[in-house]
């Protein structure tokens, strides 16, 4: 628990989170500087991974892997969310200048919650890279890169996600844990 | 009117696809460009692409339009696309008109829709270079869904370029990255 930002920890806050992920129209919340100290980037051990019209990015393990598995992160999300979430897996995933991820990559999947922690540093907006997630008949929702920041959102089946294109223009990659939980 | 009458010989790698230059005669490509600078385009954006485009150019009645619908779909055309790529009998074509500008961009995808037989791309943006972006790129594509650049085509101005649709066709056009207007007249001629 040291390692989260003892303001997300208290009671009155994690009644404020709660309430307000279960009002959003696609239920989410996101959390700057959600963990006291970030940590430091590992990108050789990165492979790059590539379904042409699906996906084009570098893919690794995360890096705080037992920690999105840990029963103190798992006991955070069940009270920011009021969700009963069951971890499935975690990757760090990494998008250069020309990756891109679409939004039918997500077509067959289930009921799931979906966490994004970023560790992209001086972006700019102008370069993409942000994350898109759809609902039918709901509005999308746009998640600009923000370093230390965490994503949490709930997805049903027929939702989509996606990572816009990032820019050739470009100076630095983006950088993210991404974590899906599966839900009842 | 239409300049050339020759269909040089279609490349086979990785899937079909032909250049031919000096598509149009110059009167014919001023009065064109002309009609296209004079329609509306709407901005169009999606996880795949970024764009302008303008309303579908088939059931417009413009004397340029008009001239141009024939150079790209009357019947002697077609017969020469579809001998070039050995293929069935062309029976129309679709068109409209699109502009990238700084920024914009195509991702990979295949062109695969029922009764696209052949995409064709008519280019009609001056003095463009490699360095502004916008190139047409045509992917190589593994068992393994892995990809390879093998041709990268500059959209050289008054350049038609075709290529067969097939589930091997991927493509994409490249980012614009100079504040350019890289206008063309895209669409596919149909079985």
């Amino acid at each position: 628990m040291d390692n989260i930002n003892f303001y997300y920890l208290e009671d009155a806050t994690l009644s404020n989170l709660n309430r307000i992920f279960n009002s959003a129209d696609i239920p989410f919340i996101r959390l700057s500087k959600f963990l006291n100290e970030a940590p430091n980037m590992i990108e050789s051990e990165l492979v790059s991974e590539e379904k042409i019209g699906y996906y084009n990015h570098k893919i690794g393990d995360a890096l705080l892997a037992k920690f999105w598995d840990s029963s103190e992160f798992k006991d955070f999300l069940c009270k920011a969310t009021g969700l009963k979430p069951t971890f499935r897996n975690s990757n760090h995933v990494s998008y250069s200048p020309g990756d891109y991820s679409l939004l039918h990559m997500d077509e067959s999947e289930s009921s799931r919650l979906l966490v994004v922690y970023d560790l992209t540093k001086e972006w700019r907006h102008e370069w993409g890279g942000y994350d898109l997630y759809t609902s039918p008949d709901k509005d999308p929702l746009v998640c600009n890169r923000d370093f230390g920041s965490l994503m949490i959102v709930k997805l049903n089946s027929g939702d989509l996600s996606c990572t816009r294109y990032v820019s050739l223009k470009s100076q630095f990659s983006a950088h993210l844990d991404r974590i899906i939980y599966d839900l009842e | 009117m239409r300049k050339a009458e020759k269909i040089s010989i279609v490349k086979e790698f990785p899937y079909p696809h032909v250049i031919i230059k000096d598509f149009l005669d110059e009167n014919t490509l001023d009065l064109v460009i002309d009609a296209l600078a004079g329609l509306e385009y709407d901005f169009k954006e999606s996880d795949l692409f970024s764009y302008w485009a303008s309303i579908e150019l088939t059931d417009i009645d413009h004397p340029a339009i008009n001239i141009l619908r024939e150079d790209l779909g009357d019947e002697v055309w077609r017969k020469k696309v579809a001998e070039a790529f050995s293929c069935k009998m062309l029976s129309s074509i679709d068109m409209a008109a699109y502009v990238y500008g700084l920024g914009d961009f195509l991702l990979p995808h295949d062109d695969q829709v029922e009764e696209r037989i052949i995409a064709y791309s008519l280019h009609l943006t001056p003095e463009i270079t490699e360095d502004m972006g916008g190139s047409l790129q045509i992917f190589d594509v593994d068992e393994t869904n892995s990809s390879k650049i093998i041709d990268s085509i500059i959209p050289e101005y008054n350049s038609l370029i075709m290529f067969e649709v097939s589930k091997h066709s991927w493509h994409q056009v490249g980012e614009i990255l100079q504040d350019i207007q890289r206008l063309t007249v895209t669409g596919w001629y149909h079985g």
